[in-house]
C-alpha cells in the first residue's frame, strides 16, 4: 500500500466524516464441510485481538470431528459480498471496480496455531498460499484484470461473459474491471522466463502510460538483479479512473493499482514511486509473505528501503522523487521525513493496530524501518546489505518468516554482531541524535604576555572539537575536522559517553567539524546540528529570506488590491 | 478603440511624471515585508549559517531539506509574525490612496502636507467604500464556492479526467473577471469621490455604477488590458527567473522579485490612473477638469 503520497487514503482510526456509502461487508450464508454437513449454526464470531463481541469479522466453526494428519477436507462456503463505494482500495465508483477482500479468508496455521486477526483499519493482512481458480461473470463489455492468468473465457447469451482465472503459489486474489479500460500489453524478460504485462488504463490519463512501463519494467529488473527472479508469468497494473484515488496504490499478487493524474509533470515521480513501490510487495507481501497484523514493518518497512534503492538507481541519487524547475528530493530523503513527523512513539514491531495513531502507525512502519535499513546499510556496506537481503529472499520466500528471520539473515551475511542496533533501532524507540558542540581555535602561546603576530600556516592554534551525543541512541560515528590550510582529519568515536573532545595542535584553525560526513546515519534526527563551521555563510538564509520577503509582499499587494 | 489607447497612454504618462507616489508605496511594501521577515531570518540564521547541511538549500532547493528545516523544534517559519504585515500595507494602502487619487488628478508636484492632507481627507470615505466593496463582493464569493463544489465534484465523479479541471478553470476566470469588474466599480465612485469632493458615499456609488455600465465593455476592456500585462509580467519574471538565474544567485532572484513586484504594484496604479484620466474627460462637470 502507498500511503501519505496518495494523501492518508487510510481510516483515521475513528469515524471520522464516515459515510454509509462506504459500507462494505461480507455475509456468510451458510457453511458446509463435505462429509459433516451444514455447520452454519455453528458458526461462532470471536474477537482474538481486543473482546470486542460487537465484532464480526472473524468467526470460527469447531468440527464434529478431527480432521487428521495427512487427511484432507473440503468446506462450501455460501456468501454475498456489499461492496462499498471505494474506500481503503475496494469498492466500485460508476463502472469501475477493484474487488478485493471480497471473500471469507482461512486463518494461517502459524507456529502451532491459528493466526487470525480481526479487521482493523490500520493494518494490512496475512494469509496462506494456496491455488485460486475464480469465475468472474461481468457484462460482455467490460475489460477485466485480476491476480492469476485467464484459462477460459465463455460468452453468455446474456450479454455477459465468464472469465476463468487461475493462480498458483499465491495468498489472495482481487479482480477489477470497467468498460473503460485501455488495455497495453507489454512483456519483459526475466532470469526466470518472460513476464507478460498488462496495464489496464484509465481514459484521460493515456499519456502517462510510458511513465508506468518504464518504472514497472526498471524494477522488475532491479529486483531480479538484487534480490531473485520473479516467478510467476505474468504482472497486471491498473490505474484506477479519475476520482477514485482510494482503489490506487495497491498491492494484490500478481495485480497491483497505480495512481496518476493527466498532468503529473514528468519531474514529479510519484507515477513511478507508487508503481515500483507496489510491485516491490510482489517479493515481501507476495512471496515472503509476513504477517502484516504483528510485524507491518517486514512488508512496508523492507519494500520502502528497497524502493528508495531502485529509484535511486533508476532515475539517480538525490533526485529520485522531484527533478523539477530547479527542486529536487530523494526518495529516500522524503523517507526519513516521514520518520521525522512522529520519530518516537512506537518501536517498529509493535502490532500494527497498537500503534498510537495512523500517522505514528506510517511514519515509522514505511518511514522509519527504510531509514533504519538505509543506517544498517551504512554499517556493513551496500554490497553486503544486498546480499543479505537476497540471502533472506530466496531463503524465506513462501515461508511467512518472522523478524527475527530476517535481523539473523543480516547478522549471519554480514558475519557481525547487530545485536546492539537491532535492539535500539528496530525493538527501541531511541532517538538518535549527534551534534558538533563547540569547534574552537586558540592560540597555542595564548599565555605570552607578547605574543608574535599571527602568520598563517606558522601560528600554532590548540584546535578543540566537541561533540555531544544529545540522543539516547548509542552508536559509533565518525567525525571529520578540516583545517584552513587544507588538510582534514577523520576520527572514530563510539558514543558511548555523552560527550568527547578532540584537541589538535597545529599550525592550522579548524574550518568545520562534521558528524558522519559520509552521510550514512540517516537515522540522525537533525542533520542541520551533524556539523559546524567556523565562519558564517549566510546563503541559505538569505536565498530561503528572499522567498520569504517576496511572499508576504506579494500577498500584501493581492490584499491592498481590495482597497 | 484608439481613444482607449489614448487614455491607457495617458494613465501611463501619469504614473511615470507622478511616479513619487508609487516609489513610496513600493518602499512601504517592501519595509512592512522585510520587519516581518527579520524573526524567520533570524531563526533561519541560527540553524542554517554555521551548518554544512544548508548547502543543499544553496546551489539547489532540496525538498526534502527544507521539510526538515520547517518541521524543526525551533519552526524557523514565523508566519503569525509575518502575516500582520500585509495587513498593515493594506491599512496604510487604505490611506494612501487618496492622496495618489489627488494628485494623478491634480497631475502637479504635492507638498508632503498637501498630499497629506489628501490622504486624511478622503480616510473615512475610503473606509466605508470598504466595507461596501466587502459586501459587494461577497456574490462573487459565493459564486466561487459554488463552482469550486462543483468543479471538485466534476473531478472525483465525472469519468472525464479533464472535466473537473476546465470547469474549475473557466469557472475561477469568470470569477476573477466579475471580481475586476466590481473593482472598476467602486474605482470609478473613488475616482467620482476625489473629482468631485462627493462626502455621501452611498450616494457616489449609484452614478459610479451608472457611468460603470454605460461604458462597460470599454472601461472594463481597459482594465482586462492592463490586468493582462501584468499577469504576463509575472509569467515573463517566473520564465527569466526558472531558465535564467541560478540558484545560488540570491542578489540576482532579490532584483528580480523586486523588480517585478514594482512593476505589479505599478500595473494597479497605472488602472487607477486611467480610470481617472477617463473620468475627467468623459463625467466630471467642466469646472472641474481643471485642477
Ligand atoms: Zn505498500
Amino acid at each position: 500500500m502507498t500511503e501519505v503520497r496518495l494523501g492518508g487514503t487510510r481510516g483515521t482510526g475513528t469515524d471520522a466524516g464516515w459515510d454509509p456509502k462506504h459500507f462494505g461487508a461480507i455475509e456468510v450464508l451458510s457453511f458446509a464441510v463435505s462429509g459433516m454437513g451444514e455447520l452454519t449454526k455453528q458458526i461462532q464470531f470471536v474477537q482474538p485481538d481486543d473482546g470486542n463481541t460487537d465484532d464480526h469479522t472473524v468467526f470460527q466453526v469447531r468440527l464434529p470431528k478431527p480432521v487428521l494428519p495427512g487427511e484432507h477436507v473440503e468446506f462450501r462456503i455460501r456468501f454475498h459480498d456489499h461492496l462499498p463505494e471505494v474506500v481503503a482500495r475496494t469498492g466500485y465508483k460508476r463502472d469501475f471496480f477493484i474487488v478485493a477482500q471480497w471473500f471469507p479468508k482461512v486463518g494461517v496455521w502459524w507456529h502451532d496455531g491459528w493466526n487470525c486477526h480481526q479487521f482493523h483499519s490500520t493494518s494490512e493482512f496475512f494469509a496462506d498460499f494456496g491455488t485460486y481458480v475464480v469465475r468472474v461473470t461481468v457484462p460482455a463489455n467490460y475489460v477485466l484484470g485480476a491476480t492469476g492468468d485467464v484459462t477460459a473465457i465463455q460468452t453468455n447469451p446474456n450479454g455477459t461473459k465468464t472469465v476463468t482465472f487461475q493462480g498458483e503459489d499465491i495468498h489472495d486474489f482481487s479482480w477489477t474491471a470497467s468498460p473503460d479500460f485501455h488495455l497495453i500489453e507489454d512483456s519483459w524478460q526475466g532470469s526466470a522466463g518472460e513476464v507478460k504485462i498488462h496495464l489496464l488504463m484509465s481514459p484521460g490519463h493515456l499519456r502517462q502510460a510510458g511513465r508506468y512501463l518504464q518504472s514497472l519494467k526498471g524494477t522488475l529488473a532491479m529486483f531480479d538483479r538484487w534480490y531473485g527472479p520473479y516467478p510467476y508469468d505474468r504482472i497486471t497494473l491498473v490505474d484506477p479512473p479519475n476520482g477514485v484515488g482510494e482503489a490506487g496504490g495497491m498491492e494484490y499478487p500478481t495485480l497491483i493499482t497505480g495512481g496518476s493524474t493527466w498532468w503529473e509533470p514528468k519531474g514529479l515521480r510519484d507515477i513511478e514511486i507508487v508503481t515500483e513501490h507496489e510491485f516491490g510487495h510482489q517479493y515481501w507481501y507476495g512471496m515472503v509473505a509476513t504477517n502484516e497484523f504483528e510485524e507491518a514493518w517486514m512488508d512496508e518497512g523492507i519494500n520502502s528501503y528497497t524502493e528508495a534503492k531502485i529509484m535511486d538507481a533508476l532515475y539517480g541519487k538525490g533526485k529520485s522523487a522531484i527533478d523539477f524547475l530547479g527542486a529536487t528530493a530523494s526518495d529516500a530523503d522524503f523517507l526519513r521525513v516521514e520518520y521525522l513527523l512522529l520519530p518516537d512513539t512506537d518501536p517498529m514491531t509493535h502490532y500494527a493496530y497498537r500503534f498510537m495513531n495512523s500517522q505514528a502507525y506510517g511514519g515509522i512502519t514505511y518511514g522509519k524501518t527504510a531509514t533504519v535499513l538505509l543506517t544498517l546499510e551504512g554499517l556493513i556496506g551496500e554490497e553486503t546489505m544486498r546480499r543479505a537481503m537476497q540471502t533472506y529472499f530466496l531463503r524465506y520466500r513462501f515461508t511467512h518468516p518472522t523478524g527475527e528471520d530476517f535481523l539473523k539473515t543480516i547478522e549471519e551475511v554480514s558475519g557481525r554482531d547487530l545485536r546492539w542496533y537491532f535492539d535500539q533501532a528496530v525493538y527501541g524507540t531511541n532517538i538518535l541524535d549527534y551534534e558538533i558542540l563547540d569547534l574552537r581555535s586558540d592560540r597555542a602561546d595564548w599565555y605570552e604576555r607578547y605574543p608574535p603576530l599571527t602568520k598563517q600556516g606558522e601560528t600554532l592554534y590548540k584546535d578543540t572539537v566537541v561533540v555531544h551525543r544529545k540522543g539516547d541512541f548509542v552508536f559509533p560515528v565518525e567525525v571529520e575536522m578540516r583545517f584552513d590550510d587544507g588538510t582534514g582529519v577523520r576520527e572514530q568515536w563510539d558514543g558511548r559517553d555523552r560527550w568527547t573532545r578532540f584537541t589538535y595542535l597545529k599550525k592550522a584553525k579548524l574550518l568545520s567539524a562534521e558528524v558522519d560526513p559520509a552521510h550514512k546515519v540517516r537515522l540522525d534526527k537533525d542533520l542541520f546540528n551533524n556539523s559546524l563551521t567556523a565562519e558564517t555563510d549566510r546563503r541559505a538564509t538569505r536565498k530561503l529570506s528572499t522567498y520569504w520577503l517576496f511572499v508576504w509582499q506579494f500577498a500584501a499587494q493581492l490584499l491592498a488590491w481590495a482597497v | 478603440m484608439r481613444s482607449r489607447r489614448g487614455v491607457l497612454g495617458e494613465g501611463a504618462r501619469i504614473v511615470w511624471r507622478r511616479q513619487r507616489v508609487l516609489w513610496w508605496a513600493f518602499a512601504v511594501n517592501l519595509l512592512l515585508a522585510l520587519l516581518g521577515t527579520i524573526p524567520t531570518a533570524a531563526a533561519l540564521g541560527k540553524i542554517l549559517d554555521r551548518s554544512l547541511a544548508s548547502g543543499a538549500l544553496v546551489d539547489r532547493f532540496d525538498v526534502p531539506t527544507f521539510a526538515e528545516l520547517a518541521m524543526s523544534p525551533a519552526r524557523p517559519f514565523h508566519v503569525a509574525s509575518a502575516a500582520l504585515f500585509p495587513l498593515l500595507f493594506f491599512a496604510f494602502m487604505l490611506f494612501f490612496e487618496g492622496g495618489v487619487l489627488t494628485v494623478y488628478r491634480a497631475d502637479r508636484k504635492f507638498t508632503t502636507a498637501e498630499f497629506f492632507e489628501a490622504c486624511g481627507r478622503f480616510f473615512w470615505r475610503f473606509f466605508r467604500l470598504l466595507i461596501l466593496f466587502l459586501i459587494a463582493i461577497v456574490p462573487v464569493l459565493i459564486f466561487n464556492r459554488v463552482t469550486k463544489s462543483w468543479s471538485d465534484r466534476l473531478a472525483v465523479d465525472s469519468p472525464n479526467a479533464l472535466l473537473g479541471f476546465w470547469v474549475q478553470v473557466v469557472t475561477t476566470l469568470i470569477a476573477l473577471l466579475l471580481l475586476m469588474a466590481v473593482r472598476l466599480w467602486f474605482d470609478m465612485a473613488q475616482a467620482r469621490i476625489v473629482v468631485e469632493d462627493e462626502r455621501a458615499v452611498r450616494k457616489a456609488l449609484w452614478p459610479a455604477l451608472k457611468l460603470t455600465l454605460r461604458r462597460f465593455p470599454w472601461l472594463f476592456g481597459m482594465y482586462f488590458e492592463i490586468s493582462l500585462a501584468a499577469w504576463a509580467g509575472l509569467v515573463a519574471s517566473f520564465w527569466v527567473w526558472v531558465k535564467w538565474v541560478r540558484p545560488e544567485w540570491v542578489g540576482v532572484t532579490f532584483l528580480l522579485t523586486q523588480g517585478f513586484l514594482l512593476f505589479w504594484l505599478g500595473t494597479r496604479f497605472w488602472q487607477r490612473a486611467s480610470e481617472i484620466v477617463w473620468y475627467l474627460r468623459h463625467a466630471a462637470p467642466p469646472s472641474n477638469n481643471i485642477p
